[in-house]
């Protein structure tokens, strides 16, 4: 009872958000059983950063071994394969994966991994716009807050997904998030947030799912 | 007057302290401890001596200046880490060294000293954007046995990380020093063979090297 009046709170108490997926599809999926998914993000650009918790949140929905979705974790990559994916050194197109497996320690270490598919996420989420004001103040009679805050957050990220044993890019997928967080405070400040990045890595990561699996959903 | 001398030892206890957190609330330190995954790829068939001084090993940059709060940022273990491990995989034999030029071990055929020649930072309220930016500028000298200059290069590294990832200046500017260091290593790994003279040297040891394979093996039909 208790639970589901938590649950049902936590619903109301949160603020809406808005995820449009879009996918643009070169290739049908090939995950096999035994391969492995590469989710990595990009960190080239001088005024924005793909954060390092969009790309767990995504390799954790993702990861679903059941499935046949195996999912290395970013760090444990790109620790493993330094210094050949670091901002200044990572391939920035499918082509340039050739030049890199002309390394063989390399090319031994990314099959040992099975990796089939590498996803590489781009983007980030901004806060866009605030508005409003609370004020606390504290006395002997008690302490309490008034006002109203609200705030917009978007996210805006792109997958691009590279066949790494093809060698070719087998797809792009794009999600895009909007949300409204309101803080009404009367006495207490009583947040209403709403999950923008969190949404568009649960949209994103069912997308891939679809994407990356065979049609027919079955491990071959 | 006089004052019980209790009473004056701790009113000057007191004005110590106080004055202890005024001057430490405006300054800041920070120590980068950074460890650092061993690079994967061929080694360099090269004996290499590699000297880090201690002005390198413990190297804090210490930043004063009227328009900026105090900063010292400590980033020689770091940097030694990175260097020790970078380095240690680049050669088919490393040997750090504790002197140089002396008591150089007789196989070493290159050796390697590195010095930190600037580190800069800017905070996101001087750049306005949200993010802590860090360059390190590192000048490379490498010499052959007897002392002799063989190469020097520059290295440039760079690391960034946005406000948002972290909860205080000191982590943020920490972990944009790891990101700057893992960028030096990047660059001295990928970027030591570019290097025309090292270039040339290792030339001139792969050629040694495929002369001596196959130097036996011609010889032993003529006999």
């Amino acid at each position: 009872m208790f639970k589901s009046f938590f649950v049902i709170s936590l619903a109301l108490l949160s603020g809406c958000t808005t995820v449009v997926i879009d996918e643009y599809r070169r290739s049908d999926g090939e995950l096999a059983e035994g391969d492995s998914v590469v989710i990595l993000g990009r960190r080239h650009s001088s005024d924005y950063e793909t954060e390092p918790d969009l790309i767990d949140c995504v390799g954790q929905e993702l990861h679903d071994p059941g499935r046949g979705v195996n999912v290395i974790a970013e760090k444990q990559f790109v620790d493993a394969m330094y210094p050949w994916f670091e901002p200044r050194t990572a391939p920035m197109h499918v082509r340039s994966l050739d030049r890199l497996m002309e390394i063989p320690d390399v090319r031994k270490r990314m099959e040992a991994y099975g990796v089939k598919y590498i996803v590489w996420i781009d983007g980030s989420t901004e806060t866009t716009a605030s508005a409003g004001s609370i004020g606390c103040s504290i006395g002997t009679g008690g302490a309490g807050c008034f006002g109203f805050g609200t705030w917009d957050k978007e996210s805006d990220y792109e997958a691009s997904v590279w066949d790494f044993r093809d060698k070719e890019l087998s797809g792009k997928l794009s999600a895009d998030a909007k949300g409204t967080s309101y803080m009404p405070a009367i006495v207490v400040p009583i947040p209403l947030i709403a999950r923008v990045q969190n949404n568009a890595c649960k949209g994103m990561a069912a997308q891939l799912q679809q994407f990356l699996l065979p049609a027919h959903g079955s491990k071959s | 007057m006089e004052y019980p001398r209790n009473g004056i030892s701790a009113l000057a206890k007191a004005g110590m302290l106080l004055c202890a957190l005024l001057v430490t609330a405006c300054s800041h330190t920070v120590r980068v401890d950074g460890d650092f995954p061993q690079p994967v790829g061929q080694q360099h068939p090269l004996t290499v001596g590699i000297f880090l001084s201690d002005d390198f090993r413990n190297f804090t940059y210490q930043e004063d200046s009227e328009d900026r709060e105090e900063w010292n940022i400590d980033t020689g273990r770091a940097q030694k880490n990175l260097f020790e491990t970078v380095l240690g995989s680049m050669f088919t034999e490393t040997i750090p060294l504790s002197h140089y030029p002396q008591d150089l071990p007789q196989d070493v055929e290159l050796v390697i000293v590195p010095e930190i020649r600037e580190l800069q930072f800017t905070m996101p309220r001087e750049t306005r954007v949200n993010i802590f930016e860090v360059w390190i500028k590192y000048d490379m000298h490498a010499y052959d046995p007897q002392g002799g200059s063989v190469a020097s290069w520059v290295i440039t590294a760079y690391g960034k990380t946005p406000t948002a990832f972290l909860k205080s200046q000191e982590a943020a500017l920490a972990q944009a020093i790891n990101v700057a260091l893992r960028d030096a290593g990047a660059t001295l790994y990928t970027g030591f063979a570019r290097v025309p003279e090292l270039q040339a040297l290792l030339a001139n040891k792969q050629r040694a090297l495929s002369m001596k394979e196959s130097g036996p093996a011609e010889a032993q039909p003529t006999e």
